[in-house]
């Protein structure tokens, strides 16, 4: 389990973590979700104790992480793929980190091979493609079978195939009974890989919920129609309340009624459907419509010259 | 998954395991090593061969001061990569992440560096005094007394692989580190000359000053390096280590990683 109480982390002035709290539990993949800049792995290095917060508390098993004793044996991190001797040999790597936590040197091997790296054990890491490295990170966080692990987005330079063996990789270690805490801001994948989500934007918590959710919530019901008789249709609907405009496939998009309520128009109206689709919002759309108020760099008009806030780091 | 993973404590011990690992692991502490072997015994060659004396110079004062202040400047190169090379690449961040005790990761690297740089520099010093023996035998200078200077000379070059690990975790880039350390050794040498009456001060408290008393230099006269003996000026060299290397986990654990 990871508890963050009132985090707050400034660089300077600016704050890049802001009275943030919230608590990953065991069982499941917990997503951490926020644009670039917005603190993700800011929490995670306060969380691993490489940095220190500025006020507030971040625990893992209860315990702040810089008191642990063998942190490899309770929590696994993968922060950046990069940071390793490129001048060592993959399984020279492990060996050093098992000495460190007094594992026993069985387990470079079994990790080698629980990450596929076992046929290149013995090239120096500073050769190993970014999609390596972030196996080799990994199988480094999973060396002390740890209960809680950390994933500052793994799947940054894997391809399709390694990103479906991450999927399961996390989900198997989940359904172990692990805390997984995974950051991302590929939606699309923690929509498949998460089942509960912290989002946060300006370093503040956005929601803290199931996937299911903030989609729930945050969805305003869209519904896709056809109709021979559209204009019909159109009238009735708009007479009625709803936003309506053209879909990019033909027909017509519905917006502000449920799909149930737009069918009985239909039938009150005599109107023939040919089509009546609920759409569901993805986590993108919902995620895009949320954070855009916290997105710290965006791209203004020519026009609109005003200086971005500068952010730290 | 992973049957029995053993005894769930770690401490000193393991961390100076880890990173014995790391240091043999690795192409450019291993060749800094063999340099730092090498030093001694080269620069004793040089000298005996090149008849670089003076008449009132020991053969073990020949035989060991050259070559011993380029044994140093290896030494704290040595030091300072051990952790500047983590600083570069990140993975100090890893290494933290393992242990997360400032003062247990930098006494643990201070420890493996010191024990390699001891390991190393004992039998070439020997080598490097046998070597000038050798070479300048019944060329009329005075053998001088080779024990316990020859251990003083090997504690001295070690104290300073140790301040190159704690003025590599203050300056954290390679080239600044070497060229700080550089400083330490070079500099109160060059400019203790010009301080007239301080000179002394300087110079007893420098490592070249700590070297020259204890090779029973020529040039170890009380105006040069003060009256301090050598085995004290070797402990004010220790002391400032100490006080570097305190100085360095003290940043390593109020500074972000």
């Amino acid at each position: 389990m990871i508890d963050v109480q009132g985090l707050t982390k400034r660089y300077g002035r600016t704050p890049a973590v802001d009275d943030l709290s919230f608590t990953v539990r065991p069982g499941r993949v917990t997503g951490f979700l926020g644009p670039n800049g917005s603190g993700k792995s800011t929490t995670m290095r306060v969380i691993l104790g490489l940095d220190r917060p500025s006020s507030g508390t971040a625990t893992v098993n209860g315990r702040p992480y810089r008191s642990l004793r063998a942190p490899l044996r309770e929590v696994g991190a993968l922060l950046d793929a990069t940071a390793l001797h490129g001048g060592r040999r993959a399984a020279d790597h492990l060996l050093a980190l098992a000495h460190s936590n007094r594992l026993p040197e069985r387990r470079v091997g079994e990790v080698l091979d629980l990450v596929g790296l076992s046929d290149v054990a013995q090239r120096r890491a500073g050769a190993f493609s970014l999609g390596m490295r972030q196996r080799l990170g990994i199988g480094a966080a999973l060396l002390g079978d740890p209960s809680v692990l950390l994933f500052d987005e793994p799947v940054n330079g894997l391809d399709t195939e390694g990103i479906r063996w991450i999927r399961d990789l996390l989900r198997r270690l989940a359904a172990e009974g692990r805390t997984v805490f995974l950051s991302s801001h590929l939606m699309s994948e923690m929509e498949l890989t998460a089942d509960h989500l912290v989002v946060i934007g300006r370093g503040r918590l956005i929601a803290d919920t199931t996937v299911t959710e903030f989609i729930d919530t945050h969805t305003r019901p869209v519904t896709v129609v056809r109709s021979p008789r559209g204009a019909d249709l159109l009238a009735g609907l708009e007479a009625a309340g709803a936003v309506v405009a053209p879909d990019p496939g033909g027909g017509w998009r519905v917006t502000g009624m449920s799909a149930a309520t737009i069918g009985d128009l239909a039938h009150h109206h005599a109107v023939p459907l040919h089509a009546l689709h609920p759409l569901r919002s993805t986590l993108e759309e919902v995620y895009t419509r949320l954070t855009t108020t916290s997105v710290e760099y965006r791209a203004l008009p020519p026009t609109d010259a005003a200086p971005t806030e500068a952010v730290a780091r | 998954m992973s049957g029995d993973l053993g005894d769930a404590r770690a401490g000193f011990g393991e961390a100076v395991r880890s990173e014995w690992t790391k240091f043999r692991t690795v192409r450019s502490t291993v060749g800094v090593t063999v340099a730092l072997g090498a030093a001694l015994p080269l620069l004793a060659a040089v000298v005996a061969a090149t008849g670089s004396l003076q008449p009132d110079d020991t053969i073990l004062g020949a035989s060991l001061l050259g070559g011993a202040v380029l044994a140093q400047l290896t030494a704290a190169a040595l030091g300072a990569l051990v952790v500047t090379g983590e600083f570069r690449t990140g993975m100090i961040r890893t290494t933290l992440t393992a242990c997360p005790r400032p003062l247990v990761v930098l006494a643990a690297k201070a420890t493996v560096v010191a024990g390699v740089v001891a390991a190393v520099t004992a039998p070439s010093a020997v080598a490097a005094f046998g070597i000038g023996r050798v070479l300048l035998d019944g060329d009329g200078y005075a053998t001088g007394d080779p024990f316990p200077a020859l251990a003083g000379v090997v504690l001295a070059i070690t104290a300073i692989g140790v301040l190159g690990v704690g003025v590599g975790s203050m300056v954290r880039h390679s080239a600044g580190a070497i060229a700080a350390v550089v400083g330490v050794v070079l500099v109160p040498g060059l400019v203790a000359p010009l301080l007239g009456d301080v000179e002394r001060w300087v110079g007893g408290a420098s490592l070249n000053g700590v070297l020259q008393k204890m090779t029973q230099s020529s040039d170890a006269t009380p105006e040069a390096v003060g009256s301090l003996g050598a085995w004290l000026s070797l402990a004010v060299v220790a002391a400032y280590t100490l006080v570097t290397v305190g100085g360095a986990v003290w940043l390593l654990r109020s500074r972000d990683s």
